[in-house]
């Protein structure tokens, strides 16, 4: 949110005068005893969520038989980045990046739209029985059939071994139908009514007045959509044990994981040449590419995640006063 | 733009009903195997909708790979009868047209009519062309394997199917509600623009939202008719297979299911029960997050902190196997230390796996959960801080007397959902953990259904389960709601 410029002269004027005025604080023992320990505290855990990202990273860009004897413990050693080029190279793990990135490029697409499209139908009390329908969406957040009726109800509709099973349920999340309501309905209403006025139908309102008034809270809902969508891994568990080609990455990742024989066909498996294998298979051991592949997937998060800090706060605030 | 109302034309729109409710029903009976016009043949799959007859080939000759190489079937047989099933959807499509035209105008219902008179006419051709294919089949000479029942007497019949029945009665139906309508309407000015009254127009926009709200989340609940028969993967279901209540006795009595659920529901209040147990260390972490007063420092918690909310379990128990495994960073660190060779893999060891799966749960998500606090306590008036500063009030009696009096609404909040949700913690976390020694106590109730459900085949027992577990669940929710409207005269849902 930008500051005005009143704003920050304030602010200007208010930092100049605690330097100025404000006495040294006196720490009593008391007190720097509670701030070591504080910051101690949260240093640590701190580390303890970034230093497991940097430990695989620095094992899948140093040398491959360092990394093997299990000598790389803080340090990167002999940096390449052959792993990851190898990973271009490995048909399953491209095909299984491609089908995570699809679906959550597309899924969250039609999800954000159909949210946004909800959101605002649900505002119009001209709505046809817009109560019920309301009460016909919000419903459904309470309770869940459970998972073998759905997983047989989809088998129904012939959407198990399928691409669709992805987007398709995906699409109508009630819950985010109710934040861009409860979103739209703080948009001032002289908006809409003037634009009425001058003949503009519910459409064109809501393309070029509500589409573009509710970004902030259409691009929270499309960040948590993504990311829900590039995490999930159950669906293609239960709905895609037969089709190894629409397998999700983090369902690869899973495999892999799982995967006690050796992990070198894997890499391997997509070079044309057999040279080229054999000379894989020399470099790269099941620990590497295990590490290498959970990288690849933990990256395209780690890359959107400065953008999504900023929604943080909104998203988790809305949240909690949903109504 | 002026608000368009709802105008009459005479008692034809009355007949509409018949023309909306028909299609309706098409609609569905579409997508129902049971109501299957086209399972004409004992080849075909008997958990195939019409509508997947009409899209997907391969489904469709799924079952006749071996009689379509003996030549006791033709793939033109199948290739009729797909188009045949797509020419009887495009005819319910046309008049879903129609239906969805009659909310207009006279000018809009006008045309929509003839849509109405396309689409039944299409439908007739649809039946006929799987008429054709229904005598295809008959004509084969392997009547053994073509056909679909078996009599008494050794003999094999290809029965019509019955659903036909219907569709043709339908059809008929909308046949002639449709005629009567084109005959008996007044004709429309011309003048008129196409128009629709305002409802309807956004109810129209609305109608697709609300179909993808019933087919993924209400036509669900159908299948909990699954809990009273006896039922296998793949079978259909049929009145003689009707047992009643028999799986859910069936969960009790049977001591093998019996030990399991008692052991399966142990693990899960007991990991809940953590949680909810734990459910304070968010706000503490808040509180003491916003005493460090470095700035920079505290961004940069709070960013790394939420990352692992972002990850998925999959990735989590990627980490914990880089960390923790057999050659993971914690041996050979200690290798490198000690000079001792450090072997053993710590995800193996069962010991304390409630106590491990809460503090994986932790990491993952303390740091997340915080942030609401956070900005609950920024939202906490700052003259009540001055204010016990001069009344000489310590850090701790800070905290305790201002912070967390202005939290508390939050936390109870929260507090109740995570009563409400006892016994859905999710299965991800406990799926990717795991593993041969810790399995019985790892075990929670989604897993349990997971694995007896869809990889075990049990199906009824698991249906049981699952709608025991929702019904308790929206119970627990309702309590707790009424709980929070006693206590604090809010409501949580």
């Amino acid at each position: 949110m930008a500051k005005t410029k009143q704003e920050k002269l304030d602010l200007k004027a208010e930092k100049l005068y605690y330097k100025t005025h404000k006495k040294k604080q006196h720490y009593t023992v008391k007190d720097i005893v509670f701030f070591i320990l504080n910051y101690s505290f949260f240093g640590i855990f701190t580390l303890s969520c970034i230093f497991p990202f940097y430990y695989l990273f620095i094992n899948t860009i140093s040398s491959n038989s360092l990394v093997r004897a299990g000598s790389i413990t803080f340090i990167p050693k002999g940096i390449h980045l052959q792993n990851y080029i190898a990973m271009l190279g490995a048909e399953e793990v491209m095909t299984a990046f491609g089908v995570s990135i699809s679906r959550t490029i597309i899924g969250t697409a039609l999800m954000v739209a159909t949210s946004a499209l909800a959101g605002y139908l649900m505002t119009q009390q001209d709505l046809w029985h817009r109560k019920f329908w309301y009460r016909f969406l919000v419903i459904t957040m309470y309770f869940n059939a459970g998972l073998v009726p759905t997983y047989l109800n989809l088998l129904m509709l012939g959407l198990t071994e399928n691409y669709l099973v992805y987007i398709l349920p995906a699409i109508v999340q009630p819950y985010n139908i109710i934040l861009v309501k409860t979103y739209i309905e703080s948009i001032p209403s002289e908006l809409e009514e003037s634009a009425f006025i001058d003949g503009a139908g519910h459409m064109t309102i809501f393309r070029k007045i509500i589409w573009p008034l509710s970004k902030p809270i259409l691009a929270t809902i499309a960040i948590f959509g993504a990311v829900g969508h590039w995490n999930s891994f159950m669906d293609s568990i239960i709905y895609m044990s037969g089709t190894p080609e629409l397998q999700t990455l983090q369902h690869r990742l899973y495999i892999y994981l799982n995967q006690t024989s050796s992990l070198g066909a894997v890499v391997s498996g997509g070079v044309s040449g057999s040279q080229a294998a054999g000379m894989m298979e020399g470099v790269l051991d099941s620990k590497v590419i295990k590490y290498t592949i959970s990288m690849v997937t933990v990256i395209p998060i780690l890359m959107v995640y400065p953008f999504m800090q900023r929604y943080f706060e909104k998203g988790i605030m809305l949240g909690a006063v949903k109504g | 733009m002026k608000k368009i109302k709802r105008q009459s034309n005479g008692w034809t729109d009355r007949v509409y009903y018949i023309t909306r409710i028909g299609t309706l029903l098409a609609l569905v009976m579409m997508f129902f195997p049971a109501a299957n016009p086209a399972y004409v043949s004992g080849l075909i799959n008997k958990n195939l909708s019409l509508f997947t007859t009409a899209i997907s080939y391969d489904s469709l000759t799924s079952l006749a790979g071996r009689p379509l190489r003996m030549g006791w079937v033709q793939s033109g047989d199948f290739v009729v009868l797909m188009i045949g099933a797509a020419v009887l959807c495009l005819g319910i499509a046309l008049t879903a047209v129609c239906a969805c035209m009659s909310l207009g105008n006279l000018k809009m219902k006008h045309v929509g009519n003839w849509f109405g008179l396309a689409g039944t006419v299409t439908m007739f051709g649809g039946m006929a062309g799987i008429y054709l294919a229904y005598q295809r089949f008959c004509a084969t000479d392997r009547p053994d394997k073509v056909y679909t029942t078996k009599l008494e007497n050794g003999e094999y019949i290809n029965e019509f199917p019955v659903p036909m029945y219907l569709f043709l009665a339908l059809a008929a139906v909308l046949l002639i509600s449709t005629l009567v309508i084109i005959v008996c309407q007044p004709k429309p000015n011309k003048e008129d623009k196409y128009e629709i009254a305002t409802p309807y127009k956004l109810f129209l926009f609305f109608l697709p939202i609300a179909a993808f709200a019933f087919v993924f989340c209400y036509l669900p609940l159908y299948g909990w008719r699954y809990a009273f028969f006896d039922y296998n993967t793949g079978e259909t279901l049929s009145w003689d297979k009707f047992v009643g209540f028999k799986w859910f006795t069936y969960l009790f009595e049977n001591a093998k299911t019996r030990s399991d659920i008692i052991n399966v529901l142990k693990n899960t209040l007991i990991m809940s029960g953590l949680g909810i147990a734990t459910s304070w260390v968010p706000m503490a972490f808040a509180i003491f997050l916003t005493e460090i007063k470095c700035g920079w420092f505290r961004r940069f918690v709070q960013t790394f902190t939420t990352i692992p909310n972002f990850i998925s379990w999959v990735l989590v128990y990627a980490i914990a196997l880089a960390i923790f495994a057999t050659d993971g960073f914690l041996n050979n660190f200690l290798t490198s230390v000690t000079g001792e060779l450090h072997e053993v893999n710590h995800l193996l060891d069962a010991n304390g796996i409630w106590f491990k799966m809460l503090a994986w749960g932790m990491w993952k998500g303390v740091g997340w959960s915080a942030i609401i606090y956070v900005a609950g306590i920024s939202g906490i008036d700052q003259q009540l801080y001055e204010a016990a500063t001069v009344d000489g009030a310590g850090r701790f009696q800070k905290m305790w007397h201002i912070t967390v009096p202005g939290l508390i609404p939050t936390f109870c909040v929260l507090l109740l959902m995570s009563v409400a949700g006892i016994l859905s913690n999710g299965m991800d976390q406990y799926l990717v953990f795991e593993n041969a020694s810790n399995k019985d106590a790892i075990r929670v109730l989604d897993l349990y259904v997971y694995q007896i459900g869809i990889g075990g085949g049990l199906v009824p027992l698991s249906t049981v389960v699952g709608m025991v577990k929702t019904i308790v669940s929206v119970i627990l929710l309702f309590a707790a709601n009424g709980i929070s409207k006693l206590v604090r005269g809010e409501s949580i849902m």
